[in-house]
């Protein structure tokens, strides 16, 4: 015996049809998600520059654009569940990139990604 | 004995009536969920004394209901009792559904559903009955799965194999039900005796359940189905229910007895709302006159009188989850022995909780899912059989033939 | 290959593929979690002594100053507002004596916390230093804990508010359950709780917090030269929480 008796032919095809579409579904919204955002990603993103007299980040620019949510989220578990609390965390952030809107939000805009770290932490 | 399942045209007017009903209570359902969490979890009424309610109450209904129509799908799984057979489908399916609807309920309990798919099996935490649970209940809801296909494909092994699995498993499920209370820190809640009465009651709903299921449908479609079936789950539904009864018995004489636990017993028996439900919903029409109808002669002998008692003994389970939960919480716990809080910011004393429409709402969308994914299931899967027999009819019941 | 094996290969490998995208994403995002950071143990074990008979009737300044501190906002509504410390009057009778007490209550910090035993995501657990604190960055909301707590010390974030007073701590998050910290992010920079500056600053000197570990801290002292108490100690979850008067 095999789905097809148990189901029947109609509803084995759509229970298969509708399995492959659920587990397609992440893959397509973030298809459909891009494409609904590409205009953003054409036009040159414009972050704020920080002020000159800072030269560096605590880490380099390359790391930090593609990086930066895994070094906030070990700082997070280090602070949070082991009381590590160096000096950095948001408030740090900002003495630097002052804006939210037009620094963190760009980025997270023109990927559609909403984090929710500002839900509870205060960044302007 | 060969037994030939079926699956129901679904062309009737009644079907599509009932569909299209589970279906409505499923959106009502959704919606009222997506409110909540809209809203946040207060507009359901609960607050920080009572932080549980009715999603958890149901949620341990349907487990219990879930456990316990396995029970009679084991009856032809484990035991090989052949004239069971013909339900054993319909059972297996049904424990998988409310399997199902119990999760359900408990991930729209939750603060922060986001959270629920993840957090839980990476930081698993082993002392935590909230963590071991989901993992007995998704093993519980795969074992069915396979169950399920051993039954369809009519593999006798692998049925005996998963049978007997699924039978143990479903007793851990239930026991890990009860012991989340068991194990907790409230007055009315700590007693190593809970896990096992969960697994009689669970029994009893479920038994009644099915006999309900039974009837029903094969009333509603003609077919053939001898009494004696019937009347023999009518008395094993007998002996849970007086399972049941006698660990509520010992449970509350216990309480009763330590003078530590008196005030709590009090409370508990004669202290409000929650007491009629446990007298009068639990004790009178859940447990004593089932049993009545069910010892009796000539009404234990009868289907009407047997499926009455049934639905008697569901609402009363129902009510014994409710007087489980509810008043554990409502109880105050004693902070300072021998004082009385006379001022506080909190309700310090016996809290109050009332059931809101928003989670009635939600318990009844929950219901129409499964109701929805039964119904379907009864059209596109071969689950009913085209009748069942007993084994050795006796004369007066063959004289009936189609109930 | 008939239909039915192309049907079977293609599903399958869809899934596995699925499976596969899913099961990566699930350990690099939860990498750092399975990493256990070498934290020295600073040996230290913080503790609190209240000393009832010192603390004022109609002071409320500990309360208000624990809202500000960790933006514990009043929600506007009674039944669901959010109290990490309160303040209750007990009244018991022996005899013909009545004893009237108004009385500081606050998360305990239990040696043996059953809050945390019954935490499902490890959410809420005890540190080091044996403060109970909740992580809500991962706390589910499931409510285990406020039932497994004894001593009502925890509260459920039920609504959201706009309150913000002290913008250099975050605010409450909804739906998550959490309780007193024991200001564990002053105590790691070498301030004490709010509530404790606070109490100082009204000049009544009621509450301390202190490393218990260490015999010459005040909180050691008050222990040793005072009868103290702690709340339901029958229950064996060895509060921290010590209580001179009570
Ligand atoms: S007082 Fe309650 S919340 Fe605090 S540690 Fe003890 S059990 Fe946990
Ligand atoms: S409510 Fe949060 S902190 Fe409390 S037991 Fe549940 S997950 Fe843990
Ligand atoms: S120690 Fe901090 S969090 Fe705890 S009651 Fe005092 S101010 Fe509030």
């Amino acid at each position: 015996m095999n789905l097809q008796e148990i189901l029947g032919k109609n509803a084995s095809i759509a229970a298969v049809v509708i399995i492959v579409l659920l587990i397609l579904l992440p893959l397509v919204w973030s298809i459909v998600s891009s494409v609904s955002t590409e205009g953003d990603q054409s036009s040159q993103l414009f972050l704020e520059r920080p002020d000159p007299k800072y030269k560096n980040c605590i880490k380099d620019t390359e790391y930090m654009r593609y990086h930066h949510w895994e070094l906030l989220r070990g700082i997070r578990e280090e602070v949070v569940r082991y009381g590590k609390r160096e000096d950095i965390n948001f408030n740090k952030c900002r003495e630097c990139h002052t804006s939210r809107e037009r620094f963190c939000n760009k980025c997270h805009d023109a990927t559609s990604l909403t984090p929710d770290c500002f839900d509870c932490h205060y960044y302007p | 004995m060969d037994i030939k399942f079926e699956s129901i045209e679904g062309r009737s007017f009644e079907y599509r009536v009932t569909m299209i009903a589970f279906a409505a209570l499923a959106i009502t359902g959704l919606i009222s969920t997506f409110y909540i969490i809209n809203k946040g979890l207060w507009v359901t009424g609960m607050y920080s004394r009572v932080p549980w309610g009715l999603q958890i109450v149901m949620a341990v209904y349907y487990i219990g209901l879930s456990a316990g129509s396995l029970v009679i799908s084991g009856l032809y799984g484990v035991f090989g009792k052949l004239e069971y057979k013909p339900f054993a489908r319909i059972a297996v399916y049904l424990a998988m559904l409310f399997l199902i609807a119990g999760l359900l309920s408990i991930l729209t309990d939750q603060g922060r559903m986001d959270r629920v798919f993840i957090q839980p099996f990476v930081h698993f935490n082993l002392q935590s009955m909230f963590s071991i649970n989901p993992i007995l209940y998704i093993g519980h809801i795969l074992i069915c799965v396979v169950y399920l296909w051993a039954l369809f494909t009519e593999r006798k092994k692998l049925t005996t194999v998963v049978a007997t699995l699924a039978f143990g498993w479903a007793f851990c499920v239930h026991s890990g039900t009860g012991a989340i209370f068991g194990f907790g820190a409230r007055m009315l809640y700590e007693s190593p005796l809970l896990p096992a009465s969960f697994v009689a009651a669970a029994m009893a709903s479920g038994t009644a359940l099915m006999i309900i299921m039974i009837v029903g449908l094969f009333k509603l479609t003609n077919r053939r189905l001898d009494d004696e079936l019937i009347v023999w789950l009518g008395r094993f539904l007998a002996i849970c229910v007086i399972v049941v009864l006698y660990f509520i018995a010992v449970e509350n004489s216990y309480r009763a007895y330590v003078i530590e636990l008196r005030h709590a017993a009090v409370y508990y028996l004669f202290g409000g709302i929650h007491s009629l439900l446990f007298w009068i919903g639990l004790i009178l029409i859940g447990l004593v006159i089932p049993i009545v109808i069910l010892f009796r002669k000539k009404t234990g002998k009868s289907v009407k009188w047997i499926v009455l008692a049934s639905s008697l003994v569901i609402f009363g389970v129902l009510c014994e989850r409710y007087v489980i939960v509810i008043p554990g919480l409502t109880h105050p716990p004693e902070i300072f022995p021998g004082m009385e809080i006379t001022h506080s910011a909190i309700e310090e004393g016996i809290a109050s909780y009332s059931i809101s429409f928003l989670e009635v709402l939600q318990a009844l969308g929950v219901f129409g899912v499964i109701g929805f994914m039964f119904g379907w299931g009864l059209r596109y899967m071969k689950l009913l059989p085209t009748e069942a027999r007993a084994l050795h009819p006796c004369p007066e019941s063959t004289s009936r033939k189609k109930l | 290959m008939d239909r039915r094996d192309f049907v079977k290969t293609a599903g399958g490998s869809i899934l596995l593929a699925a499976s596969s995208a899913y099961a990566f994403q699930f350990l690099t995002s939860s990498s750092a979690s399975w990493m256990k950071l070498e934290v020295p143990s600073t040996g230290r074990k913080w503790g609190m002594v209240i000393n009832l008979d010192r603390c004022q009737e109609n002071c409320t300044a500990c309360l208000d100053a624990c809202r500000h501190e960790n933006n514990v906002a009043l929600s506007g509504d009674e039944r669901w507002d959010i109290h990490w410390i309160r303040k209750v009057r007990i009244e018991g009778k022996i005899g013909s004596k009545t004893t009237e007490k108004s009385v500081i209550l606050l998360c305990n910090h239990c040696d043996n916390p059953p809050c945390a035993q019954v935490c499902p995501v490890q959410a809420t657990y005890k540190r080091d230093d044996g403060i109970v604190i909740i992580d809500h960055h991962r706390c589910i909301g499931c409510r285990y804990c406020m039932i497994a707590c004894p001593y009502n010390a925890r509260c459920f974030n039920f609504k959201d508010t706009e309150e913000w007073p002290n913008k250099e701590r975050p605010r409450r998050s909804h739906g998550v359950a959490e309780s007193c910290h024991l200001c564990a992010h002053r105590l790691d920079v070498g301030k004490m709780p709010a509530c404790v500056e606070a109490c100082q600053r009204v000049g009544a000197e009621a509450l301390f917090v202190g490393d218990m570990n260490d015999p010459a801290s005040n909180v050691s002292e008050l222990i040793t030269n005072n009868a103290v108490k702690r709340l339901k100690e029958d229950l064996g979850t060895a509060p921290k929480v010590h209580y001179i008067g009570l």
